[in-house]
């Protein structure tokens, strides 16, 4: 779909993907400029109604990253997202949103080209999906 | 027959009771007359149950359980809302009809007392037909069933596992942001979440509805993705919701790539 | 109505020369509840700050948002300048434009603008909705905890008993002193590693405030600064030790080539470490090459190893200062002598006869062996030719690579490693010697391979930055703990099961049952919330009205009014 440029959220935990983001830009590694962080202090703080309020309102695409699973600053806290991210991606597609359209991933606070490869695989698969179908539907 | 289980020690005993025409959920006290009791109109008592536990500090209440009502006991128990040394379940196998009318898969508690078991249905219908249709399509679908949706807050005052009562969060604007009616997807998809680990299935969301949406199908559809990802299925007093504890043990079926 | 200013910065060039500045002040100061919208050319020097403080005063500003590079650098320091100026620490929101956005989007100035006033306006979303915090104070167990008894582990221990701080030696060992033992002399002084060693081993013993723990292995470490707790287990038994804070001194290894030269399999060929041995035996060859970057500079182990040219440079000398006919030569791709000193040692090893020959990765040299010993070809760089060197003695110089188990002791203390397994401090240059994870300290080789002195600096600089806490006695906790509101609660226990700690557990007060968070166990992570189904359950700075507001505020500048 030409001209669509979608926005897209992402939830970033202060001690790993925020740190992998920031060596991100220190590195300037370039990216798309469609993902807008929002710093939590760890993935699992997350709440799946976050997600599926931005998604009924319109956002493209949701973005949540943490620590690689053993790695978490709080222990077992991603093992929640973990677990938690899955079944909200099951109450998107059971109802006709593409699970696609969240997407959960571990970046680690030296992982600044994984940070860039997600960005960019991510604006990649959400342009190719098309604009949120939400955008059209008025409650 | 009801006056029987009374030998159980029950001091109350929860029941549908018809009066003036009007089948209503009853209580009726030990020594009272048992006079019209229906059993054949479902409804979802551990509601009312839970409403009126808090008022009953004393005695010995016995309950009509069907499979559903037992599910729903069990996930009250392990949040400690009801103290089950005070319930007596007096199990109560629904009819062939109502097996259809609510798709149900697991129908017959585990000790009957009253009526004829019979065998769970298979599939929900139109989930089926959903779970073939194009994401475009379903969308499509539950766009214009939410539609009509009104905020009457049915589905959620006869739910037995929905405990957050007057602080529910699909009241205010914090997740739901449309301030009227109908409310948007969120709405709908924030209690599909929030029931994916709690949900029995009783169906009296969907009897409850005045719009005719048919929530009982989400929730179906959600159990199956539940027993899929985690094999977890709610209204068991032993099981943990899997949303909240670590991966020990636990394969997801779609775990992120660790690469 | 919040008064909300809003300090653009444009860090010298680095955000405005992407970040549209005037644009984005203009947009800004149509955002609700901003009063004044300001920009500097860096917000965090001396004028900088001081201007954030006058307009804070002068504008009676009750909150400050602050759009530069990342909060995880200068939050601190903004936040100081919140309280000068008083308003509340936690009335202060930072938006990242330069990480997040100016340094990452250098093509397209346009978008990074639109970009940049999507994310002020988050962060004035969620700044108008912050609250003042209190922060709570904890006690210091006024003990330290050194993990690795060799050089580094020793200093920090020694300094820390110096300073008068009870301190527990960890050392995996029979004996002290690491990689060290097995090297007999060391450089540049040509000084004898046993008298180090013992010096620092002495301070130790002599102090009643030394504990040390040989054939030890921590097992568990659970805890926050100020309050660690761990299991030490030695011979079978187990020991808890309570401790304000964790020095790791967990050093490195040498890499021992597989097969590669013939090592291992080719008598004569060896790594630094096997010659040192030989060398402390007094066996000098008569004839030995040195191959320089076995191992590192390479695809797989990019990095400089940064020891491993002074050491060859130390012990050619020792070769050549024993035996003046010595043929002795170094094949290498840059010799790194960094520094006043082992320049000179260069100098004078190329004086002394010491031949150094460049080679490159392409083409690594081969080792043969011959009757009367080994010959080395090498393909001589700098002459275009290929040249056979006779030893009798081939030392290969491997690098330095992070220990097997680098990555077990990082998940242990809950501290990350990069690729190569070697520990990431919190800053590089800001807080060196220091974890993201408060309390827990790195120096020595554990963090990227150090000289002897380097070694020695960085274990005091640690047991410095240590006995902080332990002195101030007390340490603030953030205040971005959890609390459940008891009028909404509905004491369902998720929130109990979801956290990681085990700080959260139902109460029951007259009758009314709900979640209480223990504030000394709260680390703050927040998983309660997501845990929680209504609401009743927030994390103090990131509540569901403060989040939520954030994401209303993308939703409508992205895509118009919802």
């Amino acid at each position: 779909m030409t001209g669509f440029s979608p926005t897209i959220l992402a939830f970033c935990c202060n001690w790993c993907s925020y740190a992998g983001a920031d060596l991100a830009g220190v590195s300037r590694l370039q990216m798309p400029p469609n993902v807008h962080v929002v710093r939590v202090m760890c993935s699992a703080s997350v709440k799946p109604e976050y997600v599926l309020k931005a998604i009924s309102q319109g956002v493209d695409g949701v973005l949540v990253l943490g620590c690689h699973i053993g790695d978490c600053h709080y222990m077992t806290g991603n093992h929640r997202t973990a677990k938690r991210m899955p079944i909200v991606q099951k109450v998107l597609e059971e109802v006709g949103i593409d699970e696609r359209r969240l997407r959960l991933d571990w970046v680690s606070a030296s992982e600044g080209e994984k940070f860039q490869k997600v960005v960019v695989d991510f604006v990649d698969e959400i342009t190719k999906l098309g604009p949120n179908p939400m955008r059209e539907v008025k409650f | 027959m009801k006056l029987a289980f009374e030998e159980q020690g029950a001091d109350y005993l929860l029941i549908m009771r018809e009066e003036h025409g009007n089948v209503a959920p009853a209580m009726i006290a030990n020594g009272e007359s048992a006079d019209g009791v229906r059993l054949d109109i479902p409804y979802q008592l551990v509601t009312i149950l839970e409403n009126i536990y808090p008022w009953l500090s004393k005695g010995k209440i016995a309950i009509i359980t069907r499979r559903c009502d037992e599910k729903a006991l069990a996930e009250l128990v392990k949040r400690k809302y009801v103290d089950d040394k005070r319930i007596v379940k007096i199990g109560l196998a629904c009819s062939e009809e109502q097996i259809r009318k609510c798709r149900c898969n697991d129908p017959v508690p585990s000790t009957v007392a009253v009526g004829e078991p019979h065998a769970g249905v298979k599939d929900d219908e139109l989930a089926l037909a959903l779970s073939k249709k194009s994401s475009e399509d379903r969308l499509n679908f539950w766009v214009d069933q939410y539609k009509k949706c009104n905020k009457c807050f049915g589905c959620t005052l006869n739910c037995p596992v929905c405990f957050c009562d007057d602080d529910c969060v699909l009241e205010d604007r914090t997740f739901v942001a449309e301030p009227s009616v109908p409310p948007g997807l969120s709405f709908h998809m924030i209690r599909s979440f929030h029931m994916a680990d709690k949900c029995i299935e009783c169906g009296e969301c969907e009897r409850a509805c005045p719009a005719e949406i048919p929530i009982l199908t989400m929730r179906k559809l959600l159990a199956k993705d539940m027993k899929a990802v985690f094999g977890f299925t709610p209204g068991d007093e032993k099981t943990v919701s899997p949303l909240n504890t670590t991966l020990e043990g636990e394969q997801l079926e779609d775990e992120c790539d660790e690469s | 109505m919040p008064r909300i200013g809003v300090f653009i910065c444009h860090c010298g060039n680095n955000i405005a020369s992407t970040v549209g500045i005037e644009k984005l002040v203009e947009f800004t100061k149509a955002l609700p509840g901003v009063v004044v919208v300001e920009h500097n050319l860096y917000s965090c020097s001396e004028e900088g700050l001081s201007s954030i403080r006058k307009s804070a005063e002068e504008n009676k500003l009750d909150r400050i948002v602050v759009a530069a590079c990342t909060p995880r650098t200068h939050a601190p320091l903004f936040r100081k300048i919140c309280e000068m100026a008083g308003i509340n620490k936690y009335l202060f929101e930072f938006v990242s434009i330069r990480e997040h956005c100016s340094w990452i989007h250098i093509k397209d100035a346009n978008a990074a603008t639109e970009k940049a006033k999507k994310l002020v306006a988050m962060g004035v979303a969620k700044a108008a909705l912050l609250e003042p915090q209190k922060e709570m104070e904890s006690n210091v167990i006024p003990t330290a905890v050194v993990v690795g008894g060799g050089l580094t582990g020793l200093t920090a221990a020694a300094s820390l008993v110096a300073q008068g701080i009870d301190t527990h030696l960890i050392e995996r060992e029979g004996t002290l002193g690491g990689i060290l033992k097995d090297i007999d002399v060391i450089g540049p002084e040509f000084k004898k590693t046993r008298e180090l060693l013992d010096q620092l081993i002495k301070e130790l013993k002599d102090s009643s405030k030394a504990h040390i723990h040989l054939d030890s292995r921590v097992i568990s470490s659970s805890g926050f600064i100020g309050n660690f707790e761990l299991t030490v287990e030695c011979k079978g038994e187990s020991v808890k030790i309570p401790a304000g804070a964790i020095i790791l001194a967990t050093g490195a290894r040498e890499l021992v080539p597989t097969g590669e030269y013939g090592c291992g399999s080719v008598p004569g060929v060896m790594t630094q470490l096997e010659f040192e041995k030989r060398l402390a035996k007094g066996e000098v060859p008569e004839r030995a090459v040195f191959i320089q970057c076995v191992g590192s500079r390479q695809s797989g182990r990019e990095y400089c190893s940064r020891v491993c040219c002074n050491t060859s440079l130390k012990n050619a000398l020792r070769i050549v200062n024993a035996a003046p006919n010595a043929s002795v030569s170094i094949i290498h791709r840059d010799i790194m002598s960094y520094g006043t000193v082992p320049e000179h040692i260069y100098r004078e090893a190329s004086e002394k006869g010491v031949r150094f020959l460049r080679y490159g990765l392409e083409r690594p040299s081969k080792i043969t062996r011959k009757r009367n010993g080994l010959v080395v070809q090498v393909f001589d760089e700098t002459i275009d030719q290929e040249i056979d060197i006779d030893a009798d003695v081939v030392v290969l110089a491997t690098p330095m690579v992070s220990r097997e188990d680098a990555r077990d002791i990082g998940k242990l203390f809950k501290v990350p490693t990069d690729k190569y397994g070697f520990f990431l401090e919190a800053h590089v240059k800001l807080r060196p010697v220091e974890f993201s994870t408060d309390g827990v300290f790195i120096c020595g080789s554990a963090r990227f391979p150090s000289s002897v002195s380097e070694c020695i600096s960085q274990g005091l600089a640690a047991a410095a930055k240590a006995s902080i806490p332990i002195r101030r006695g007390k340490v603030v906790v953030e205040a971005i703990t959890s609390w459940a509101d008891p009028d909404r609660c509905a004491a369902c226990g998720s929130c109990v099961t979801s956290c990681p700690y085990e700080a959260i557990e139902i109460v029951d007060e007259e009758g009314r049952r709900y979640a209480k968070v223990n504030e000394t166990l709260c680390k703050g992570c927040g998983t309660c919330v997501a845990a929680c189904p209504n609401d009743a359950m927030q994390q103090r700075g990131f509540t569901t009205r403060q989040l939520g507001a954030m994401i209303d505020a993308l939703v409508k500048n992205a895509l118009g009014e919802t």
